[in-house]
């Protein structure tokens, strides 16, 4: 009888877990749809957006399309020009749907009715005004009660109307001096241009698309093994490979590289179909990226490990995961920006190994960095993998002569 | 295997032996300082009420628990210090399945051989022939989780052997079959027997363990009652029925009893 090596041992061990997978339709169903429901959601929670720029009168929005309302209550010649250049420019943009009202109340019951997002106002004597070469406002109102959109429309209605004024000035700076004087000298003698870092379409979802990877890839992988041993454990599987001469750390390796394989999968996945559906693009390696999700799952799976050595049954294991891997989405810097939370808890976060895959898979995927610019990552991942599997070794061992 | 380790003890006897074995879960004795002494090649009956200690010993025995105290050799191997020379000897089936229901029958057999090193070639032809020995053959490229329950325990039960171990354990082997399934795995167990396997067998079916014993066991809170051929004890006893015996030595009255840290840590009757 010849002792079969370590690593053939793992491999068969690895290679059951797929076919198991694999066989089950309904599990191998839920595994595809779990990342394809992931992305489509979060893909429409945050479109592309284009980038603003005030060189082209370009305003992004993230939420195209707010129903606002006119009131016009002057109806001189020039409020009309402006109602008009105001419609003709949000809509060109895609920023609001604008319908007109007869008076301020009946819009404002609109709002509250919660059709309209915002009311703009052109008061009486605002033609007026700017004949006579005094300065004119506009009234806004917007719906207080969602502060995000409040905001939204707040500052895009500013922006529409800071184009228009602009484009007033330079008329009159024209009609004043013959055209002798560039006018934007005068109202902007000093402009910011951006050099952008990555060309095409930025998108909030080309910040979430990595992030989104290193959780599915990490937290997939901590459920996975979890769950996976303590399946076994229950159905009585795992006597089988305990009262066989081999080794417990062939056991363990052919559970992580099934977990492995099931979390790259999973995590290629998710970029395919942001790439696909939301215009995410890869701007680094993939080879490094790869790198880093096998790092990423490898740092975790430990964690799993150690989890069922102490959970009693397979159901405890589970919810012990659930419970680590909620916090860690939001902590984690996965959402949004870790810079966002407080400070105890961006320790918290730091110290958690999906914040490095995450942050690594980002740099490596938006903005082509090479393996040494991420190389702090990379090594606290292997660090972590190293602790990790250190203590999950020896709790597994006894967790099963228990 | 060409550097073997030495037995601990040579020309043993007994294909198992144990001197004091213990084991404590918590404050709660599972079993109780036993000395056991299993001769090669016999069927020996391990008898005993639910929660008596049965599987935890032969969990013990094969290295899938750590004992308390006390000593024990299989095939001569210390199970606590030799523990991989022990696992190469034995084969389990233990009252759970080790069987994955989504593989096929000759699938199970294939994954389950390799564990034990036999090349792919020679594990084929092995498990195949096995297969038709339990009349199986139709059946071996289905999955496992359609089977009866019958099926299933024969294709558990050569799992067990496929490495040709000197000692097999069969813990309560023909639980939940019908009387036909029965039937056939004890005569399965002794064929068994016929090849050179010795096995120690634990049931609560007492004409079962009368027909197949060479000798019985009986245990109870931990402790050995008796141990000697199903004849001898009935003769002792005096009466026909090993059942009467059973009842004899370990009483009447049921054994409910609860320890919330073993059933929830044992749910496979551990104890």
């Amino acid at each position: 009888m010849a002792e079969t090596a370590m690593w053939d041992l793992a491999l068969d061990i690895a290679r059951r877990d797929l076919l198991d997978l694999w066989r089950s339709k309904m599990l191998l169903f839920f595994f595809i749809l779990f990342p394809i429901l992931l992305m489509s959601m979060f893909g429409s929670i945050y479109p592309p957006v284009p980038k603003s720029n005030a060189n082209t009168g370009i305003i992004g929005t993230a939420f195209p399309n707010l129903p606002v309302s006119l009131v016009q209550m002057d109806d001189g010649k020039t409020a009309n020009l402006i109602a008009a250049q105001f419609i003709q420019i949000s809509q060109q943009q895609g920023l609001f749907t604008v319908s007109e009202s007869a008076s301020y109340q009946s819009a404002r019951n609109q709002l509250v009715e919660g059709n309209l997002k915002g009311i703009i106002i052109i008061p009486q004597g605002f033609s007026d005004a700017l004949t006579a070469g005094q300065p004119a406002t506009v009234q806004i109102t917007v719906d207080e009660t969602n502060p995000t959109t409040a905001s939204v429309v707040q500052s895009e209605i500013s922006a529409v109307f800071n184009i228009i004024g602009s484009s007033m000035s330079a008329q009159n700076i024209n009609n004043m001096d013959g055209g002798r004087v560039n006018p934007t000298f005068i109202l902007q003698p000093i402009s910011v241009t951006n050099i952008p870092l990555i060309t095409g379409v930025s998108s909030s979802f080309q910040f979430l698309a990595p992030g989104f990877m290193a959780l599915t890839v990490i937290t997939g992988s901590l459920q996975g093994v979890a769950t996976a041993i303590s399946r076994e454990k229950e159905q009585g599987t795992m006597d089988g490979l305990l009262v066989a001469p081999i080794s417990h750390q062939s056991i363990i390796l052919g559970k992580v590289a099934a977990q492995t394989v099931r979390g790259l999968i999973q995590g290629l996945l998710i970029l395919g179909l942001s790439m696909v559906l939301f215009g995410v693009r890869i701007y680094g390696s993939p080879f490094i990226m790869l790198i880093v999700m096998v790092l990423g799952t490898a740092s975790f799976v430990g964690v799993g490990i150690i989890m069922t050595a102490v959970a009693p049954d397979q159901e405890t294991a589970q919810m012990m995961t659930i419970i680590l891997q909620f916090p860690m989405m939001f902590i984690s810097g996965i959402l949004f920006p870790i810079d966002q939370l407080p400070g105890w808890m961006q320790y918290i976060g730091k110290g958690l190994p999906l914040y490095y895959a995450a942050d690594a898979l980002r740099k490596v995927i938006i903005l082509n960095a090479s393996l040494t610019a991420i190389m702090p990552d990379v090594l606290i991942l292997i660090a972590y993998t190293f602790l990790t599997m250190t203590l999950a070794v020896p709790l597994f061992e006894r967790a099963m002569r228990r | 295997m060409s550097q073997r380790p030495e037995p601990v003890c040579k020309l043993s006897r007994y294909a198992i032996e144990t001197h004091g074995l213990t084991k404590n879960f918590n404050s709660f004795t599972a079993v109780d300082h036993i000395d056991l002494a299993v001769r090669r090649g016999e069927i020996y009956g391990f008898l005993g009420p639910n929660g008596a200690g049965k599987s935890t010993t032969i969990r013990m025995l094969c290295t899938l628990l750590a004992p308390t105290s006390g000593s024990a050799s299989v095939d001569g191997y210390d199970i606590g210090k030799q523990g991989n020379e022990v696992r190469k000897r034995i084969g389990l089936v233990s009252e759970k399945m080790i069987m994955y229901p989504r593989l096929t029958a000759l699938e199970n057999l294939m994954f389950f051989g390799r564990l034990y090193g036999i090349d792919r070639g020679a594990l084929r032809k092995k498990s195949e022939e096995l297969l038709e020995m339990v009349k199986l053959t139709p059946f071996k490229d289905k999955l496992v989780g359609g089977f009866s329950s019958g099926m299933r325990q024969r294709v558990n039960v050569i799992r067990a052997v496929l490495h040709d171990p000197d000692i097999l354990f069969l813990d309560e082997p023909t639980t939940g079959l019908d009387p036909q399934s029965t039937r056939f795995v004890r005569d399965l167990v002794k064929e068994l027997k016929q090849r050179g396997h010795t096995i120690v067998l634990t049931t609560h079916i007492m004409e079962e363990a009368d027909e197949l014993s060479d000798r019985v066991c009986i245990i109870d809170n931990g402790k050995i009652m008796a141990v000697d051929p199903p004849q001898a004890l009935k003769e002792k006893y005096n009466t026909n029925s090993l059942l009467d015996v059973f009842l004899e030595l370990t009483g009447r009255e049921l054994r409910d009893s609860a320890n919330e840290r073993i059933s929830m840590r044992a749910p496979m009757g551990r104890m």
